[in-house]
């Protein structure tokens, strides 16, 4: 039987510090206006991502990822 | 009484590597004394409330095109949906917003590999119809957000109940977002039903109960992409068997792990927006996946956007999984083993999928969409090799209708 | 195993939330401090702050993608009106860096106030804006009476009574 704990490597936290806090240049406030278009956010049209991930979700093995909470279903 | 600019600007370049600032007293972080306040756009309140609404047809089939499945080509199930959201802001502190959703199906799946299909009624742990919903209130901070929310859904055999609780936190740039998260999820799945098949029939229902926490980074990496970075754990136990399936019984628990990359950039020649992503997943079941997500989002004239999309996914099989024999349409014998299942979405296969959403925007208010998607599934189209040949080649599609309106 | 694989995801997540309160590089212009003068092109003519001394300045940074900003705008113009009798300036200082998106902008949200286009983002470097809008209320000696980020209805009540007692407490 495997265990969860072997999935969660070192590195992947790792490499999400050194992304988060890297010498990339910082983006200034009054430079953001393309940052501020809807489709550059991480959140998209809820009732498009709410079928798409329950049709992938209920006909494939692997499911989540992008967040937690949220509806369950019996689509087992 | 004033300063010149260019002065300004010299003198600042010169020490902004030491800590002595000679602008000292003039140039003093202001930051900390300020009051609550929306920092920027993106984190702030939203400005406007929403309501929306969208209509789902989704249909399904299996076509048996190799020489093994030859002749186990058929329709499988039919969904049509309804789901409504509204978001409401108050206060530029505070956002209500929610979903609901029922949904109808009909047809049939198999009970084993691609075969065992009941008589023409409608099967599967989907019943009839399905209602669900979420709520959530979210407190906006001038750097961070706090999401409460709970979640149900309900069908005439599964009921679903969760709540979960999710933080933000933002550096003073806004550059960087940290995000924290923890749900919990209990299901209860009838299993007193004439449906359910014969060694499952129990008077007492299952139960299920699942966990998840999530710690994610979102972080500008210049002004036209931003990442994110999100890992989510889950663990789960209970009835994890199908009540429908047959032969199959699954172990009592499931830890699941995902990575999950996300990356957009914006082109200033077209004025339009790459979304690609990458999902890593692996459970305690051994099933290992990858996901591959990519869509270009383009504006055009007159309002309307066109965003073409595809992904692909591969998926490895369960340690349980149970393969087709020399025959697809009779199941494999499992006697003397533990855990065993036969269900096709715990083989090995990789899927293609292609879709195409087109909105339209009217006004400042309006805005209408429809999205055509197909996905292909094939038992050879994994990274690592060929999966079951005896399960047939599985295709769906879905097309989305809706309408929101901002006031 | 299993604690030490515990600690270490704790011991990273203490870190990663130390280096945020320590990440903050800013300088941003405060209560009491001289602000710096510039000259800008503006809808008008240059727009240069020093000849604007003598009178309460309502300096705000904006730009047409921005929706908070825009909803300032109705109120920046009722502010002038009101106000301008009494010494109250408002000048705007517009950060699009294509200043045509700030012309279209303001063909469709009239401004009854000064305009003055930054399209290099020099102005806001120095001001360490951190927010868009943000908004400098300077006194008639060129000093920073309070520095405001972004734009509510709630928070617009209270920089009235700000600029209520500004322009009576000469």
């Amino acid at each position: 039987m495997k265990s969860i704990r072997g999935c969660m490597k070192p590195w992947l936290l790792f490499f999400m510090l050194t992304c988060a806090f890297s010498g990339c240049a910082s983006v200034q406030p009054w430079e953001k206006q393309n940052l501020a278009k809807p489709e550059m956010t991480f959140e998209g049209d809820r009732l498009d991502t709410g079928y798409t991930e329950h049709i992938y979700s209920s006909k494939e093995a692997s499911s989540g990822g992008s967040g937690v909470g949220g509806g369950g279903c019996g689509c087992n | 009484m004033f300063h010149e600019l260019n002065d300004m600007r010299k003198q600042r370049e010169l020490c902004q590597n030491r800590k002595a600032s000679v602008l000292g007293a003039l140039l003093a972080s202001a930051a900390m004394l300020l009051p609550l306040a929306n920092l920027v756009y993106a984190d702030a309140a939203p400005e406007k409330g929403m309501v929306g609404i969208k209509y789902l047809n989704y249909h399904d089939s299996q076509t048996g095109d190799t020489p093994l499945t030859a002749g186990m080509s058929r329709d499988r199930i039919d969904v049509n949906a309804l789901s409504f959201m509204g978001m409401v802001p108050i206060d530029g502190k505070w956002t209500i917003a929610g979903t609901f959703i029922e949904d109808s199906v009909t047809g049939a799946s198999p009970a084993y590999h691609g075969w065992g299909f009941p008589a023409e009624t409608a099967s599967g742990a989907s019943g009839d119809l399905r209602h669900a919903g979420d709520l959530n209130v979210t407190r906006y901070f001038s750097r961070g957000t706090l999401t409460l929310g709970t979640s149900y859904s309900e069908e005439s055999d599964y009921k679903s109940l969760g709540c979960s609780l999710n933080g933000t936190l933002s550096t003073e740039s806004k550059n960087t977002t940290l995000s924290l998260g923890t749900a919990l999820n209990s299901d209860t799945i009838d299993l007193d039903r004439d449906t359910v098949v014969g060694g499952k029939r129990n008077p007492d229902p299952g139960r299920k109960t699942v966990f998840s926490g999530l710690l994610g980074v979102t972080r500008v990496v210049a002004q036209n992409d931003i990442m994110q970075m999100t890992m989510t754990m889950t663990h789960g136990y209970g009835y994890y068997s199908d009540p429908y399936k047959d032969p199959d019984i699954r172990p009592g628990h499931r830890n699941m792990f995902t990575f999950m990359t996300r990356w957009n950039h914006h082109f200033e020649g077209p004025n339009g927006t790459a979304r690609l992503s990458y999902r890593y997943y692996s459970d305690s079941f051994g099933i290992k996946g990858h996901t591959f997500d990519a869509e270009y989002v383009q504006p055009l004239s007159n309002d309307w956007q066109i965003t073409p999309l595809v992904r692909y996914y591969s998926q490895s099989a369960a340690d349980f999984y149970v393969p087709t024999g020399s025959d697809p349409l009779v199941m494999t014998p499992t006697t003397g083993m533990a855990h065993y299942s036969e269900d096709q979405r715990l083989s090995a296969f990789g899927a293609l999928s292609f879709g195409i959403k087109i909105s339209k925007e009217f006004g400042d208010e309006w805005l209408a969409d429809v999205k055509y998607e197909h996905s292909q599934q094939c038992y050879d189209w994994g990274i690592n090799g060929k999966g079951d040949p005896g399960i047939p080649t599985f295709n769906m599609r879905a097309i989305q209708i809706g309408v929101s309106r901002k006031f | 195993m299993k604690t030490q694989k515990m600690k270490k995801f704790g011991a990273a997540f203490i870190a990663l939330v130390l280096s945020f309160g320590l990440s903050s590089n800013a300088s941003a212009l405060d209560k009491g401090e001289k602000v710096p003068d510039f000259s800008l092109p503006g809808k008008q003519g240059a727009v240069k702050l020093s000849d604007k001394a003598g009178s309460l300045i309502y300096l705000d940074f904006w730009a047409s993608w921005c929706g908070p900003c825009r909803q300032s705008f109705p109120w920046m113009n009722e502010m002038q009106a009101k106000y301008k009798a009494k010494g109250l300036q408002v000048v705007a200082v517009n950060l699009d860096a294509r200043t045509d998106d700030a012309m279209k902008f303001l063909a469709q949200n009239h401004a009854d106030f000064t305009v003055a286009f930054d399209s290099k983002g020099q102005t806001p470097r120095v001001f360490g804006v951190k927010g868009m809008p943000t908004s400098f209320l300077i006194d008639r000696n060129g000093m920073v009476l309070m520095q405001h980020v972004g734009f509510k209805h709630a928070d617009s009540e209270d920089i009235e009574k700000q600029i209520q007692s500004a322009l009576e407490g000469k």
